[in-house]
C-alpha cells in the first residue's frame, strides 16, 4: 500500500487540499490530478525546463520536485497567467515575435520570463540569457525568445 | 518513468531524523532531491524510505561569526548566489554555485546535496532500460566495471562543483549520527572510491548538517573554472578551484588547486605551492604548473570526452584559473 500524505497548496491563487502518493512528482500531480497540462513533461530528469513552474515565485523543475515537498507553498503555472481565451502580454509578445514554434518549451520559457521581469523589469541580454539558461528550445535557436523578452522589457521601461 | 514506491518521513528535529534513519530498513536522506529523484526514476537507488530534511529549521541558512562562515546543509544554491557576503569573501564559492545545473535546479538544490552528490559514469547514470542491455556494472550492483573491465572496482567520477572550492578554502563538515555529532575536514568525508564516494554512502547512517569555512585573509584570491560542453545545465567534465595568496610584493605565498571531474573523489594537486612559492605569477611558470598538474590527473572515459582531451583542457583551465586568481591579467 503506497504511503499517502495530505498537502496544502496554493495553485494559481486557489487553495487546494490534496491527498497524494508520496512518490509522485509535482509535475505528475499538476498534470494528472489537476488537469493542468500546460506544464509539460520533457526529459523528466531536470535538464530541459519544459516542466517549469513557479514555486513561491521562483522557477523550478517540477519533474524533479516531490509533490509532498511543495506542501505549504504557492505554485504558479502557465494557466494562471491570463483568463481563459485571453493572452498575457508575455504570451502576446512571444506570439508576435515568433518566439514559439512547436510550443513545447513555451510554458517554461514564459514562466521564467515572468519571474525575470517581476524581479528585474529591464534585464540586459546577459541577464536574459542566464534566466532562460535552464530551458531548452530545439526550434527557435533562442534568438526570437531573447528578442521577445527584450521587447517586453522595453515595454516595462516606458 | 514514475518513481518507485517508498515511505516518506519529515521529522521536525534532528534527533528524530537520526533516530528514524537508524531504525530497521535502509533509507535515503533527501535534501532538495534534484539528483536523488532522477536516480530513483532510473532505479539506481531503491531506498525503503526517504527522510526529508525540509522541516528541520536548524539546517537552513547562512550564519557568520568573526572567524567562520557556516552554511546549513539545506541552504539552497540560489541563497548562496544571492549572498553578498559570500560573493565578497568567498567569490569562488559564489561562482561555483552559479555554475551548478540551471536556475531551475539551483532554486531547489542544496549545498548539503552537492557535497553528498553521488559520483557519475556513462554506464551508470542511465535508465534501467538502457542499462539492461549490458550486465550491471559494479556500482549498479554487478561485478565488472565497464570502463576499466576490472572486477569489484568502480571508476565513476566525482563531479560536484562546490566541494573543490570548499576544499580549497579548508572547509569542515558536521555529521550527526547515532553516536552523536562529529566535525571532520571535508577532505576526510570523501572516500575516493567510485562506488561509495563519501562516508554517508559508505554506510555511516549520519546526516550532514552543516559546512563551515574559515574566513580567509583578505589577500587570498580564489576562483573556480568549469569546463563542459554546454554553458549551462551540464555537470563539469573537469573543474578546478584555485585559492591563491600573495605577499605584499605580489609573489606567491601559498596556493591550493583542487579538481573535480578527474577521478573518484576530489583531487588536490599538492606541488603547486613548491613550484610557485616566492615567485611572481609569470605565464611561463604557471604553464609549467598546469602541465605538471595535468600530468598527475588520471581521468578515465566515464563521460563524453576522452581522458587525453580532458588533460589538454586541464592545462588550459588550470593556467587561466591561476592567472585570474593571481591577478596576472
Amino acid at each position: 500500500m503506497m504511503m499517502k500524505k495530505n498537502i496544502h497548496l496554493e495553485i494559481n491563487g486557489e487553495i487546494k487540499d490534496l491527498t497524494v502518493d508520496v512518490n509522485r512528482t509535482l509535475l505528475e500531480v499538476l498534470r494528472e490530478d489537476l488537469n493542468l497540462t500546460g506544464t509539460k513533461k520533457g526529459c523528466n530528469q531536470g535538464e530541459c525546463g519544459a516542466c517549469t513552474v513557479l514555486l513561491d515565485g521562483k522557477p523550478v523543475s517540477s519533474c524533479s520536485l516531490l509533490a509532498v515537498k511543495a506542501d505549504g507553498k504557492s505554485i504558479f503555472t502557465v494557466e494562471g497567467l491570463a483568463p481563459e481565451g485571453q493572452l498575457h502580454p508575455i504570451q502576446q509578445t512571444f506570439n508576435e515575435k515568433g518566439a514559439i514554434q512547436c510550443g513545447f518549451c513555451t510554458p517554461g520559457m514564459i514562466l521564467v520570463t515572468k519571474q525575470l521581469l517581476d524581479s528585474n523589469p529591464s534585464p540586459d541580454e546577459q541577464e536574459i540569457k542566464e534566466a532562460i539558461s535552464g530551458n531548452i528550445c530545439r526550434c527557435t535557436g533562442y534568438v526570437q525568445i531573447i528578442d521577445a523578452i527584450k521587447a517586453l522589457s522595453d515595454v516595462t521601461k516606458k | 518513468m514514475h518513481l518507485p514506491e517508498f515511505n516518506y518521513y519529515e521529522p521536525h528535529s534532528l534527533d528524530e531524523a537520526v533516530e528514524c534513519l537508524n531504525e530497521g530498513q535502509r533509507g535515503a536522506v533527501v535534501a532538495g532531491g534534484t539528483d536523488l529523484v532522477v536516480a530513483l526514476k532510473q532505479r539506481l537507488q531503491k531506498p525503503g524510505f526517504l527522510l526529508s530534511l525540509d522541516k528541520i529549521p536548524s539546517l537552513k541558512g547562512i550564519k557568520s561569526s568573526n572567524e567562520f562562515l557556516s552554511l546549513g546543509a539545506m541552504t539552497t544554491l540560489e541563497e548562496i548566489i544571492k549572498s553578498s557576503l559570500i560573493k565578497e569573501r568567498f567569490p569562488a564559492l559564489s561562482k561555483a554555485a552559479r555554475e551548478v545545473g540551471s536556475p531551475l535546479l539551483r532554486n531547489i538544490a542544496t549545498i548539503g546535496g552537492n557535497i553528498c552528490l553521488n559520483s557519475r559514469c556513462r554506464f551508470y547514470n542511465q535508465s534501467a532500460f538502457w542499462r539492461s542491455a549490458n550486465d550491471l556494472c559494479y556500482k549498479a550492483g554487478g561485478i565488472t566495471c565497464h570502463v576499466t573491465k576490472r572486477k569489484n572496482y568502480c571508476a565513476s567520477t566525482f563531479c560536484a562543483d562546490i566541494p573543490p572550492v570548499l576544499l580549497a578554502y579548508g572547509a569542515v563538515v558536521k555529521l550527526v549520527g547515532p553516536q552523536g555529532e562529529r566535525t571532520i575536514m571535508l577532505k576526510d568525508f570523501y572516500t575516493g572510491e567510485g562506488r561509495f564516494p563519501n562516508e554517508i554512502m559508505a554506510g555511516s547512517r549520519e546526516i550532514l548538517t552543516e559546512v563551515t569555512i574559515p574566513f580567509p585573509p583578505a589577500e587570498l584570491k580564489s576562483t573556480y573554472y568549469k569546463f563542459r560542453l554546454r554553458d549551462s545545465i551540464d555537470f563539469p567534465l573537469i573543474g578546478v578551484a584555485v585559492a591563491f595568496e600573495a605577499d605584499e610584493k605580489g609573489r606567491c605565498k601559498g596556493i591550493r588547486l583542487v579538481f573535480t571531474g578527474v577521478g573518484s573523489g576530489p583531487f588536490e594537486f599538492r606541488h603547486a605551492g613548491e613550484m610557485l612559492s616566492g615567485s611572481e605569477l609569470k605565464e611561463e611558470l604557471v604553464a609549467q604548473v598546469a602541465e605538471r598538474a595535468a600530468g598527475e590527473i588520471h581521468p578515465l572515459k566515464t563521460d563524453l570526452i576522452s581522458p587525453r582531451y580532458k588533460r589538454e583542457v586541464a592545462k588550459v583551465i588550470i593556467k587561466e584559473a591561476i592567472m585570474e586568481a593571481g591577478g596576472g591579467r
